[in-house]
């Protein structure tokens, strides 16, 4: 404790040297809090976005992954309720949804484009997609009973452009049936959204699994999309529902989420840089100033070299100052990376859009625990790095050298 | 009276670039217990190099030293720090006081380190700083204090572990002569109360003629 307090008033004793240091430390900490928090924000969304596009875990007939069909559907599930039933029987399962991947042309009767189209169960699809599918105009497919309705698409938002269609507007879509024959269905347009992709905003559209099925003149579907209550469940359940469906073959979220980890490649490249850089900054800020510190009192450590302390216990004072000096700057740049967190709450800063992506998105910084102790922890073990590098030194100079010192 | 140091032959050289000076040329020499020793000579002669020898701040090249029945060339740097902190304190010229201690925290730091508890800390620092009549200023840093005030001090922090040496280089050399008379006087009879050994490198004669033995040095030699 004795030790402890004479660090205090030693920090205390030169303190522009120390508050610049403060301030360097708190900074260095902000910035890495402020960059790290962003970048679990961006990995969160991402990984949130992967796994309600696609599911946590994706079921499927076992050649569906590994073998081109030659007739649609060749390699669907054709007992699907019974299999939907049966698996949401599992407690960490929240539901499990069937979908139905076709293509074909959509065509407004002048104009006819590809698409790439899914057929869903309006009910369960767009309550998951939740925030990541973007409605501009127009509703989400509902669930029809009236045979006679016109069935209801759902466009993207250039796939709609380039057609020319509006919400109301009737379109034809156009495709092979699972026993190879060509079939049309005259679509309502119901809704326009966008998924933040300019390339998937040109070709897809969603249909009511019953509509895609009549079109197909089929009762299969191509997947199950199994959803979970907890993301970090999936790694369990995919293994388990492996096990217990062995005709089947699962996919966990991120064997499909090529963009994810594009992304987090690349950001990790960035933070790991900028972090690099940051702890560099800090570190030679730190060891300037004790530089200076322990130059400044070589003729106070050949006194107390003298009088019989310990080369390491000379070190040890001065890691305890820079113990202090970080410590404090540390819990200040924590400070200022909680405050900026809870500000960009309220300004609603939209950011960019990321690589490959046309909508902006706004600004979060995550406050994570293990985040803050982990960058508290690393700047510790910068300054008591800098105060060994600066003071083992001088701690092991020639007493009378020390004493000599002007 | 019995032997405390035992030096034999001592020889330092100092190599500046490529040339050598001998600093200290077969010094031999034996100090009592208790005894009161001025080390004399002009600039140059050897008088702070013997004393880093004695205070075991530097080593020697040549010959043998004994504190006591120690054989110091024995000793790593290690037990040569241990030796310091248990046998010799000093006492410098410019005072050495650690600024931002008080006047009890610089006293109290050889004590620190030799790990006694707080309460017995408190108590033998509080009764030197009675002992030299500084107990109001506990509280006060040494910038606060005149110099004769701060060599107090020093003397104080040199002698509270009750060391069996002290080492002292010209410790009224910063001081008028009336605070030099009163630090002279107060280190003779903390000297005497505690049997402890002096050891003083000076220029001032009136310490010279106060103590036991005058050793004079010149060019690295006694004569």
């Amino acid at each position: 404790m004795k030790w402890l307090w004479f660090a205090y008033k030693n920090v205390l004793r030169n303190r522009r040297h120390s508050l610049m240091t403060l301030l360097v430390t708190a900074v260095g900490t902000a910035s890495v809090l402020i960059a790290g928090g962003f970048g679990l924000y961006t990995y969160e969304s991402l990984q949130e976005m992967s796994a309600r596009e696609s599911g946590h875990v994706v079921m499927a007939h076992s050649d569906f992954f590994n073998q081109e069909e030659e007739t649609p559907l060749e390699y669907g599930l054709a007992d699907h309720e019974t299999l939907k039933q049966s698996i949401e029987q599992e407690q960490q399962i929240r539901m499990v949804l069937p979908r139905l991947q076709f293509s074909g042309l959509i065509s407004n009767g002048d104009k006819s484009l590809i698409f790439s189209g899914t057929g869903v169960d309006p009910d369960g699809e767009f309550y998951v997609k939740g925030p990541f599918l973007k409605m501009l105009s127009g509703k989400i497919l509902t669930t029809q009973t009236t045979i006679e309705a016109e069935p209801q698409v759902m466009l993207a938002k250039n796939l709609a452009k380039q057609l020319n269609a509006e919400i109301g507007s009737s379109l034809t879509l156009l495709t092979t049936t699972t026993d190879g024959v060509l079939n049309a269905l005259d679509v309502q347009v119901q809704g326009i959204f966008s998924v933040g992709v300019p390339e998937l905003d040109k070709r897809l559209l969603f249909v009511a699994l019953s509509t895609a099925q009549e079109l197909l003149v089929t009762e299969k579907v191509s997947t199950l999309s199994v959803y979970l209550y907890e993301t970090d469940q999936t790694a369990f359940m995919e293994k388990k529902l492996t096990q217990d469906y062995p005709d089947l073959v699962t996919q966990p979220w991120w064997e499909q989420a090529f963009y994810y980890f594009k992304v987090r490649a690349l950001y990790d490249r960035i933070f790991g840089v900028l972090g690099v850089m940051i702890i560099l900054i800090v570190f030679f800020s730190v060891t300037n100033t004790l530089s200076m510190t322990v130059m400044e009192r070589t003729r106070e450590t050949g006194t107390l070299l003298a009088m019989g302390t310990l080369p390491r216990q000379i070190v040890r004072n001065f890691i305890l100052e820079a113990v202090l000096i970080g410590l404090a700057g540390a819990l200040v740049g924590m400070l200022i990376a909680a405050a900026s967190s809870i500000s960009v709450i309220f300004l609603d800063i939209q950011m960019p859009p990321p690589p490959g992506r046309s909508e902006n998105y706004p600004l979060y910084i995550y406050m994570s625990s293990w985040l803050y102790g982990l960058t508290m922890l690393a700047v510790m073990g910068i300054c008591i790095g800098a105060a060994w590098f600066t003071s083992h030194k001088a701690a092991n100079k020639p007493i009378v050298e020390a004493l000599a010192h002007v | 009276m019995s032997i405390l140091l035992t030096l034999v032959d001592i020889s330092k050289t100092y190599h500046l670039g490529h040339n050598q000076v001998m600093a200290l040329k077969n010094v031999n020499l034996v100090v009592n217990k208790g005894e009161f020793t001025a080390l004399q000579g002009p600039s140059g002669s050897g008088k702070s190099t013997l004393l880093n020898l004695c205070g075991l701040l530097d080593r020697f090249d040549e010959g043998r030293y004994l504190i006591g029945d120690c054989d110091i060339s024995t000793l790593n740097k290690h037990q040569l720090t241990l030796m310091r902190r248990e046998q010799i304190g000093f006492v410098f010229q410019g005072f050495n006081l650690i600024p931002v201690m008080t006047v009890f925290e610089n006293v109290e730091y050889p004590l620190l380190l030799a790990g006694l508890a707080s309460r017995l800390r408190r108590e033998q620092t509080l009764a030197i700083l009675e002992h030299v009549g500084l107990i109001e200023f506990v509280k006060h840093l040494p910038d606060q204090l005149s110099g004769g005030q701060r060599q107090r001090v020093a003397i104080a922090r040199a002698l509270v572990k009750k060391p069996p040496l002290v080492i002292a280089d010209e410790p009224t050399a910063n001081l008028d002569t009336k605070t030099a008379h009163h630090v002279i006087e107060l280190m003779q009879t903390l000297g005497r109360d505690s049997g402890t050994t002096f050891l003083i490198a000076t220029h001032d004669e009136r310490m010279a003629g106060r103590c036991d033995r005058v050793l004079q040095l010149m060019d690295g030699a006694l004569l």
